[in-house]
């Protein structure tokens, strides 16, 4: 036991010991040069040997020369069209990208940053081997709540089929011992249960109880089914490539707008043309299959058949920029929340009376618009409630029927 | 009594009834009278299946504008600021995308970097740039860890970059980046001038 302690000891002291050593060797120059390199260089380039889009710059101290790294950084276009061997192997191996010029670094401040390089890869790796292994098996991904629905309603059904059984074993068993049915006691269980259906059925009351249920269900489903024409809330199509609004909006957080970008100026929110996926998929991702699609549409120059979910019948006119505009609502107030679905889905019923109780319920969004100044003023004189949709003609047929 | 085998068979087929109700997410559901809810002018957002447009390549509603032409939009009449955004952007769209320095040069923001001015450019950048750019232009927006080489804008090579540069970079791209100006009008354009200037300084 003790013995274990002080190997521990031991190596907690050599730890320390390289710690020390390491931050002795972090000059003033290194300090200097590793604010210089984050805010520069890191965009760009690793302190390890991992290539980023330039290489990693682990060991370049002993790679070049120190002139060669000044000269290079100065000027990196001058170093390759001056013929430089090194510069231009360097400049064909990454994609022949240019690497942005420093010209107003100073040797000084360059050396720090070479040694700030340094003194990161001379750091101790020993914590990281330590660390936890990268490997983490995955959390199981949470039934979504539709999911959790059905297996409720599945295990309320067991349940209830479990108690049926031991209540007709119940009532078996009574009639057995008090021996009123002893004639049944040897037939099997589906012949005594349609011999018990049948004597109910022959029951007047029963059977009318039995019509009546039926004739309230069936004119329930038939109701329902006749509100369900031509409203498609729950529509989930199927895309032409799997993208996943779930990943793009949700975990990368990137605007609604940047690829619907009618959304804010006109009638209908646009679904974004393949240059816009190509902003970032030029180099994300490049050999998924679902990618590729994107590619081969381009290379073909035809459209990818993007399925429309939202569709608002020809009779009734809608128009973005003005709910989203002057109207400052957000895109999940009609739509939900488009970040978290993989595979978008209508979430509004978009109804007639949908639209309706909305305007009924809104405020007109009037601050710092000159436009209704005016109105809030007359409205405001024989009206406590504020100026809502409703006031403005947002009941009017003719707003959006024409 | 009920044997084990046939109550497996009655509460399998229970649980097959029941899920089956669940409804097909590519059905649209019944319409009634389609003809009321399908445009007959073309929408360009619209396209039923199997209906192909005649005039148009590709079958498609939806086509590109002629090239060279101007949106309306940019009309200029008597609003000498409108006029100033077209002119602006008439120049920049003669700009090769490889020659920056041309835009450096010859492009000046028409906008004046007032409050409400710099407030809508950080609008639009929060729209279009953040989740590269960031918050503060530091290039550690969330996509940036994927894409990655996202500059910082107060770098040195960065913060002295002025108008011309920052609109070239936007509307033609530069390195890494691809070209963003078929996205965002040229208003929007300059108006995230304004506030990439601002963040040049933090």
């Amino acid at each position: 036991m003790f013995c274990k302690k002080s190997t521990l000891v031991t190596f907690l002291f050599s730890l320390a010991l390289l710690f020390a050593t390491a931050s002795a060797s972090y000059s003033q120059d290194a300090a200097e040069g590793e604010s210089l390199f984050k805010n520069n260089c890191a965009a760009c380039h690793n302190t390890s040997d991992e290539a980023l889009v330039g290489p990693g710059l682990k060991g370049i101290s002993e790679r070049r020369p120190i002139e060669w790294i000044v000269s290079w950084v100065h000027n990196p276009q001058a170093m390759i069209a001056s013929g430089d061997q090194y510069a231009n192997d360097l400049y064909n191996k990454y994609n022949k990208a240019a690497m942005t010029p420093y010209p107003n670094f100073t040797e000084g401040q360059i050396k720090g940053i070479v040694a700030y390089i340094d003194a990161a890869n001379a750091a101790p790796v020993a914590p990281a081997a330590g660390a936890a292994p990268a490997a983490v098996a995955a959390p199981a991904a949470a039934p979504s709540s539709g999911g959790m629905m059905e297996l409720l309603l599945v295990g309320l059904l067991i349940i209830m089929v479990l108690v049926l059984i031991a209540l007709l074993s119940i009532v078996n068993t009574l009639g057995k011992l008090s021996g009123t049915d002893t004639n049944d006691s040897g037939k099997p269980f589906f012949q005594a249960l349609s011999e018990n259906v049948k004597s109910l059925a022959a029951n007047s009351a029963v059977k009318t109880g039995m019509i009546v249920l039926v004739l309230l269900l069936g004119g329930k489903a038939t109701i329902d089914a006749a509100y369900g024409i031509g409203i498609q809330q729950g529509y989930a199509p199927e895309q032409p490539i799997k993208f996943s609004h779930k990943l793009h909006a949700g975990e990368y957080q990137i605007n609604c707008n940047y690829c619907h970008t009618g959304v804010y100026e006109g009638k209908g929110g646009n679904v974004p043309s393949a240059n816009i996926c190509m902003n970032c998929h030029n180099a994300i991702k490049r050999e998924s299959p679902e990618i590729q699609k994107i590619y081969r549409a381009l290379e073909k120059n035809e459209p990818i058949q993007w399925v429309r979910v939202h569709n608002l019948p020809d009779l009734a006119y809608f128009n973005h920029s003005q709910h989203t505009n002057v109207g400052a609502l957000e895109c999940k107030s009609c739509h939900g929340e488009i970040e978290k679905m993989e595979v978008v889905e209508q979430r509004s019923s978009l109804t007639m009376g949908w639209c309706i109780d909305c305007h009924r319920q809104t405020d007109v969004n009037a601050k710092g618009n000159a436009y209704y100044d005016k109105l809030v003023e007359v409205h405001n004189k024989d009206s406590k409630t504020p100026l809502k949709v409703q006031n403005i003609g947002g009941l009017e047929c003719s707003k959006c029927h024409y | 009594m009920l044997n084990p085998s046939k109550s497996i068979i009655l509460l399998a087929g229970m649980v097959l009834g029941l899920l089956s109700c669940g409804k097909d997410h590519n059905d649209t559901g019944t319409e009634f009278a389609p003809n009321m809810y399908n445009s007959v002018g073309y929408e360009p957002m619209t396209q039923l299946q199997g209906d192909t447009n005649k005039i148009n390549p590709l079958g498609m509603n939806m086509r590109l504008p002629v090239a060279g032409t101007v949106s309306r939009k940019m009309y200029s009449g008597v609003d000498s600021l409108k006029k100033s955004f077209l002119s602006q952007e008439l120049v920049s769209k003669t700009i090769p995308n490889d020659s920056i320095s041309y835009s450096e040069a010859l492009l000046n923001n028409p906008l004046v970097a007032t409050p409400e001015n710099i407030e809508a450019g950080k609008l639009q950048y929060e729209r279009f740039c953040q989740h590269c750019h960031g918050e503060t232009g530091k290039g550690d927006g969330p996509v940036a860890k994927a894409y990655k080489g996202i500059p910082v804008y107060s770098s040195d090579a960065l913060k002295t970059v002025n108008d011309g540069h920052i609109y070239h970079t936007i509307t033609h791209g530069k390195g890494r980046m691809w070209p963003h100006g078929s996205q965002i009008s040229s208003q929007n354009r300059w108006k995230i001038v304004l506030y990439v200037h601002e963040l040049q300084k933090q």
